[in-house]
């Protein structure tokens, strides 16, 4: 394993892949500085770059995309207190407060180290455990396969939103959307409604762009006025000097805070569709329940920002083993590397660590070094980023649109995946509206194929019913669907009677 | 009793599904395998119905609270799903270069608008820089055939 990782990291350290994961860690650092702009929009940006590179580059340059962006989000949080991304939220709470109290400098190198210790940590779970895992799965037939994705979208409904039923539904839109097409058995049409390019199915990506995209910026848009009130014009650069060695031995004289938020984050990265927006508010959560002093949190105390930059960033290893391990996405970011696979026609699953060894190396190696180059481009620019941050979003929304629509028309050039991203960026605004959750929509759609392939498959093996309880491990996914979802309602039910206010907004 | 956004949304999602559950009606069996093209659509738009109705309930028989105004700027929102719709159509009508310089410039102007002749500059040359950098960029370096123009040819 050890030799297969070398190896890796000797192949990025090519120019040709190291170009492109450095080039994508830049651009995803600028990215999350800039407030609104989230991870998934960034890498949606970024995926039309990719199509023209070989599969490795255009990975790391994602790779790079999503390890900036965790990052560059605490550079809006801590020094002018508005979040990035909402994966740097917590970070703000502390961050924000030490720069006030006039220690910019020590606020966000102590977040840029702590991004930087997590995400080793969740280097070194993601090269330890994706192998073993992927092992595990290879014992799957199609009941396991079936009960596995059913798992997925039941935990994905119960965590996100403040409903069950609404999460639920989402997911089942996802499923519908797979269904318009051939279907996957026969190539038989059906449910096309006569629209000729709708015979070929819905390919995920641009649902994926068109969802995720649309609802974002027209989630800014109505929030812009007439008179455009900027709240970072104007803003001056402070000093950022700081001493290195003291913010590091802050950050390791605090072991347990940085292994148990960086294992909160590798958790909820490994929980489907979930990302960094739950993890950094868990470990900040989790930092202030062990700590001594938990009336110091939200004054500045520097381990609200270690619990939540540590959380965000090993978050991202998380998400990578369950893609790598088993094909199922961690997050939106990994749904769109998946769909950068399949386009270079790699299926990732159990079969990719052994199909593709010298790329899921390649995949670990980048992820490791790209810390470094995060480190090295925020020493470099961290003041230039800043100024950034100041790009009027009537400039940025246009060119980010053009970009969907060229990533979208790339994927097969075809007008077909535009119109679809056009539908798609209604229907994505439609249900943030209609308070339904927007991930376990994208899961659904990505899974949607896999479970009805696995069904037809499990069902014309054997035709027994109950084989998919009687199995081991198909029995036990499916009891660990129905418990997730208890768990759901019974958390939900509780967070109700706590706070009668609730709001139902939806969680994208 | 009135049913909130997320009723609404409900109802919506209950009538596409027994529309297309309908539809799946017409799917004929295929001899070949024991399990039609009509049999995981059915199970799936069954369940879409169910939850979309139970969603309705709830939220019929849900307390609801008036919320603050949201202030939001639906016709900005609306103004821009229009621009981007008409930039769709044009796309293989008027080709990338000439489309994309047009809804960059016109979306730039409505969500920012200009207020002097300097700031109309500033969006044709946005416009123009964003047209070209990403023509080049995508056409000759990644080898991307971008939409030519069926009017234009260009």
């Amino acid at each position: 394993m050890y030799e297969l990782l070398l190896s890796g990291i000797e192949t990025i350290l090519q120019m040709k892949y190291f170009v492109p994961l450095a080039i994508g860690t830049f651009v995803g650092i600028v990215g999350g500085a800039l407030p609104g702009i989230t991870n998934t929009m960034t890498v949606i940006m970024v995926l039309p770059f990719t199509f023209g590179l070989e599969p490795l580059q255009g990975l790391s340059a994602m790779i790079g995309v999503y390890i900036g962006g965790e990052s560059g989000g605490l550079i809006a949080s801590c020094l002018l207190g508005i979040p990035g991304k909402p994966s740097s939220v917590a970070t703000m709470f502390d961050g924000f407060p030490m720069s006030q109290k006039g220690e910019p400098g020590r606020a966000l190198w102590l977040g840029i180290w702590a991004s930087f210790f997590g995400g080793l940590l969740g280097g070194i779970f993601l090269v330890g455990t994706t192998g073993p895992l992927a092992s595990l799965a290879l014992e799957f037939g199609p009941w396991e396969y079936f009960s596995l994705f059913v798992f997925a979208l039941s935990m994905v409904a119960g965590l996100t939103g403040a409903s069950i039923t609404a999460g639920l539904l989402s997911g089942a839109i996802g499923l519908v959307i797979t269904v318009l097409g051939n279907d996957p058995v026969m190539g038989q049409p059906r449910l096309t409604l006569g629209i000729a390019w709708l015979e070929g199915g819905i390919p995920f990506l641009p649902v994926l762009i068109g969802v995720f995209a649309f609802a974002q910026i027209m989630s800014d848009v109505e929030k812009m006025q007439s008179k455009n009130s900027d709240p970072v014009r104007g803003f001056v650069v402070p000093e950022l000097a700081v001493s290195h060695g003291k913010v590091i031995w802050e950050i390791l004289s605090r072991p347990f805070l940085l292994l148990w938020t960086s294992f909160i984050g590798l958790l909820i990265g490994v929980l489907p569709a979930i990302g960094g927006s739950a993890a950094n508010v868990m470990a900040y959560d989790q930092a202030k329940k062990f700590s001594r002093h938990p009336e110091r949190f939200g004054t500045g105390t520097p381990e609200g920002i270690i619990a939540s930059e540590a959380a965000n960033n090993s978050n991202v290893g998380g998400s990578l083993v369950t893609i790598m391990a088993f094909g199922i996405p961690g997050d939106a970011v990994t749904a769109v590397m998946l769909g950068a696979l399949t386009i270079h026609g790699i299926q990732p699953g159990p079969l990719f660590i052994s199909q593709e060894p010298k790329l899921a190396y390649g995949i670990f190696a980048a992820y490791l070094l790209g810390h470094f180059i995060m480190i090295a481009v925020m020493f470099a620019g961290v003041r230039y980023f800043l100024r950034i941050v100041t790009v009027p979003k009537a400039v940025l929304f246009p060119i980010i649109l053009v970009l969907c629509a060229v990533g979208a028309y790339a994927l097969n050039n075809t007008m077909a995946n535009v119109y679809v991203l056009l539908l798609c960026g209604v229907l994505g605004y439609a249900m943030v509206k209609g308070a339904l959750p927007l991930a376990p929509l994208i899961l659904g759609v990505i899974l949607g194929d896999q479970i009805e392939i696995n069904l037809v498959r499990s069902v014309m093996t054997d035709a027994d019913p109950w084989l998919f309880l009687t199995r081991p491990i198909s029995g036990g996914l499916l009891v660990a669907s129905v418990l997730s979802m208890a768990a759901a309602f019974w958390q939900h039910r509780h967070a109700r009677k706590k706070s009668a206010h609730a709001e139902g907004d939806a969680d994208f | 009793m009135k049913l909130s956004r997320q009723g609404w949304t409900g109802l919506a999602a209950l009538a596409a599904s027994l529309v297309f559950f309908w539809a799946t009606l017409d799917l004929k069996p295929n001899p070949l395998v024991p399990l039609g093209p009509g049999f995981y659509p059915r199970i799936i738009l069954g369940l879409t119905a169910v939850l979309a109705a139970a969603l309705i309930g709830f939220d019929f028989f849900a307390k609801k609270e008036p919320g603050p105004p949201s202030g939001a700027n639906y016709a900005l929102v609306l103004a821009v799903f229009v621009i981007f719709g008409l930039y769709v159509g044009a796309l293989p009508a008027l080709g990338f270069r000439i489309s994309t310089f047009l809804f960059v410039a016109v979306l730039q102007a409505t969500l920012d608008p200009p207020r002097s002749a300097r700031a109309w500059l500033a969006i044709a040359v946005s416009a123009l820089i964003t047209t070209l950098v990403s023509y080049y960029l995508f056409e000759r370096y990644l080898q991307v055939l971008l939409p030519r123009g069926r009017w234009t040819d260009f």
